[in-house]
């Protein structure tokens, strides 16, 4: 039988008049993968930080395993693991004295030496952290947020910054998790990766949801169907396909034709054979969650855009602008 | 709640050794700084006047005279061959005192058919030893004078230290060292470990876990005691290997150590709380110890101060760790040492009390 492990209702949390997020409800079931899905600024992070009971919520009501955030931080904190946003550990101490010091602070922590093995990070079991590569690193903040056996493992943004292949390192640390049963809550903002790794998505923007469930479901629900491109293809074969689908797109040399039912793609070839013309190739595309993401928000999920500015304090509690926004 | 503090603890204690650039502040800066004034107030100069002295006599008597110079121990003797055209001397060697014993200078001892003498001492005014040596010349000649009248010494001078058992400048000096490093050493390092934890995250991976900012700040404090007495072990151990310095730590030193070490992580906490940024806060450190460095009186004795700037030192609170020291270490003033260190508590409470509260990991 499943067993929610989080309850999120009606989550607000406001900066001011800004509402970062602004009324989302959802559930996780023990040993599913979650990820929360959006661009930068969306309310994710802010989302999973009030989860982990780093910043507190403004209205709502959130659960883990139970607990109220409000309340019962400290017994929260002691049954999730964490890797946050921008993982750093101590640059002086190494990988095993690292994850050996974040396992002090709980009250149960798992052999050291268990956890580099399930990252697999043998060979720099005695290196100190701060020589190690971004990638590298943060298969140690995942080990570390292992350390205390937790029910649920929050991973902020765990592939940011980071190459495609230890992007794909790291996923194969993640899917190592699923595969042990352990409930996992991703964010990120690469489709790819919320597709390949999760069991349910969030899609989130301006601190609302705009879509929730299996990426299978989201892309048949919000989804533009399957579509049919025919590179180079010559002018007689253009003509014979206007003459049985009137409302195809021609893009340079190439046809692109929605596939509104699974008979149509022989219906293609065989018209396209019937036409005596040219073509280079046949291509069959199903939509990704980026579409449908183009789709509801009208905007590329990772285009790079600026955070709000936020505001520091600065000397004697006047505010300053944050110098240098990357 | 006691595992995770030494958990802290230790990954300082790794953090330290491994960081050779925190070894140099508390080992090799403290020890820099008491070589550097230990040398420039105390050792070097043996305060000994340099007389030049020409000796045309040559006979016991003037031989006698020289002798009795150097007994009193305060003048270093540098001959001048009889033979030497002194002016051409004195151009050449610019000294600032040179005695000429003249030839007849043995007639002037007591006998039949003998008559007074006199010696020349010729001084450069401008140098302050001149002055000292024409007391010393003055003063040996009086002795010989009264001896061949007969007479008797009936009013003798004698001469002692304020302090109890001759201390130096050192000995001053060394309390204001422990006092400057139980505040340079902790507000630097509060001040930079909460702005770098704060900047590169690790404060927020921190907060993920059960450990609290008390516990945290308390593993800061006990760690840096720890680090305040090894650069005050190795301070006393400069001090009595190299300068011959009389202190001992009392218990009361201690506390005071303890103290101030607390206030001052508890400053240094506060300044990193309203200061984000690493380089700005450290810059703020500066701005804040360094008058205190020189106003707190541990390098000079405030007296020669202005009064104005006297009154300044009474509102730092550097003054009253350095007061506390010297009291009970130096002076054995035990009352003072008490009201000094009753201030540093006063303080290090308030200090404490403030920076915890205002100190905060959660993002509200």
């Amino acid at each position: 039988m499943a067993v929610t492990v989080i309850e999120v209702r009606n989550l607000v949390k406001k900066y001011g008049s800004f509402a970062a997020v602004d009324g989302i409800s959802f559930e996780v079931m023990k040993g599913e993968v979650f990820s929360l899905l959006g661009p930068n600024g969306a309310g994710k992070t802010t989302t999973v930080e009030i989860m982990e009971c780093l910043r507190t919520l403004t209205s709502g009501e959130v659960r883990i395993l139970g607990m109220d955030v409000n309340k019962e931080t400290l017994k929260i904190k002691g049954r999730i693991g964490v890797l946050p946003q921008d993982f750093n550990a101590f640059d002086f101490l190494t990988v095993k004295e690292n994850i050996e010091y974040f396992g002090g602070m709980f009250n149960k922590s798992l052999p050291a030496d268990d956890l580099i093995r399930a990252v697999d990070l043998g060979e720099k079991r005695d290196v100190w952290f701060k020589k190690l590569s971004g990638g590298l690193k943060q298969r140690v903040g995942v080990a570390i947020s292992m350390v205390n056996d937790p029910d649920i493992i929050f991973l902020d943004e765990p592939t940011t910054g980071l190459d495609p292949k230890a992007r794909r390192d790291v996923w194969a640390v993640i899917q190592e998790l699923k595969a042990k049963g352990k409930t996992v809550i991703l964010t990120t903002h690469y489709m790819e990766e919320a597709e390949v790794l999760s069991d349910r998505v969030g899609i989130i923007d301006h601190g609302r949801f705009l879509a929730l469930g299996t990426p299978h479901d989201i892309i048949e629900q919000f989804g533009t169907g399957s579509r049919c491109i025919i590179s180079n293809c010559d002018d007689a074969c253009a003509q014979s396909l206007k003459q049985q689908w009137p409302g195809i797109e021609r893009k340079g040399g190439d046809i692109v034709i929605k596939l509104e039912n699974k008979g149509s793609l022989p219906e293609i070839i065989y018209t396209l054979d019937r036409s005596g013309g040219n073509y280079e190739q046949i291509q069959v595309t199903r939509p990704t969650l980026e579409d449908v993401f183009l789709r509801l928000t009208g905007k590329k999920l990772h285009e790079e855009e600026a955070p709000p500015p936020t505001e520091k304090k600065g000397l004697f509690g006047r505010k300053k602008k944050e110098k240098g926004v990357a | 709640m006691a595992n995770r503090v030494l958990v802290a603890i230790k990954g300082e204690v790794k953090t330290f050794w491994r960081n050779k650039s925190t070894i140099f502040w508390t080992v090799a800066f403290p020890v820099l700084l008491i070589l550097l004034f230990g040398a420039i107030f105390s050792g070097g100069g043996t305060g000994r006047v340099d007389i030049h002295v020409q000796d045309l006599s040559d006979t016991p008597a003037s031989q006698a005279f020289i002798v009795s110079l150097v007994d009193t121990g305060s003048v270093n003797i540098i001959n001048v061959s009889k033979g030497t055209d002194i002016d051409q001397y004195i151009k050449d060697n610019s000294p600032y005192a040179v005695l000429i014993i003249p030839a007849n200078f043995s007639e002037a001892f007591p006998g039949p058919g003998q008559s007074p003498t006199q010696l020349q001492l010729r001084t450069d005014p401008t140098n302050s030893g001149s002055s000292i040596a024409y007391s010393i010349v003055a003063g040996v000649a009086s002795q010989y004078n009264l001896y061949f009248a007969g007479g008797t010494n009936w009013i003798t001078v004698g001469m002692s230290d304020i302090t109890q058992t001759g201390f130096s400048y050192i000995d001053f000096f060394i309390p204001g060292v422990i006092a400057l490093t139980s505040m340079t050493t902790t507000i630097f390092w509060m001040v930079s470990v909460m702005t770098r934890y704060r900047t590169n995250g690790i404060f927020k991976k921190l907060t993920t876990t059960p450990i609290t900012r008390y516990e945290w700040l308390t593993a800061q404090i006990l760690w840096q005691l720890v680090v305040v007495f090894m650069s005050v072990a190795v301070i006393m151990l400069v001090g009595i290997l190299v300068f011959d310095m009389h202190l001992t730590l009392t218990p009361l030193a201690i506390l005071v150590i303890i103290m101030s070490s607390a206030l001052f992580s508890s400053m240094g906490m506060i300044i990193a709380r309203f200061i984000h940024d690493e380089e700005t806060a450290s810059t703020a450190a500066n701005a804040i110890t360094f008058p205190m460095m020189f106003l707190s009186g541990i390098f000079f004795n405030l007296a020669f101060m202005p009064e104005w700037l006297q009154a300044i030192a009474k509102v730092l609170p550097l003054y009253y760790v350095g007061e506390a020291l010297r009291n009970t270490m130096v002076y054995d003033n035990q009352v003072a040492a008490v009201n000094n260190a009753l201030v540093v508590l006063v303080l290090a409470v308030v200090f404490f009390v403030a920076g915890v509260l205002l100190s905060k990991w959660k993002d509200e």
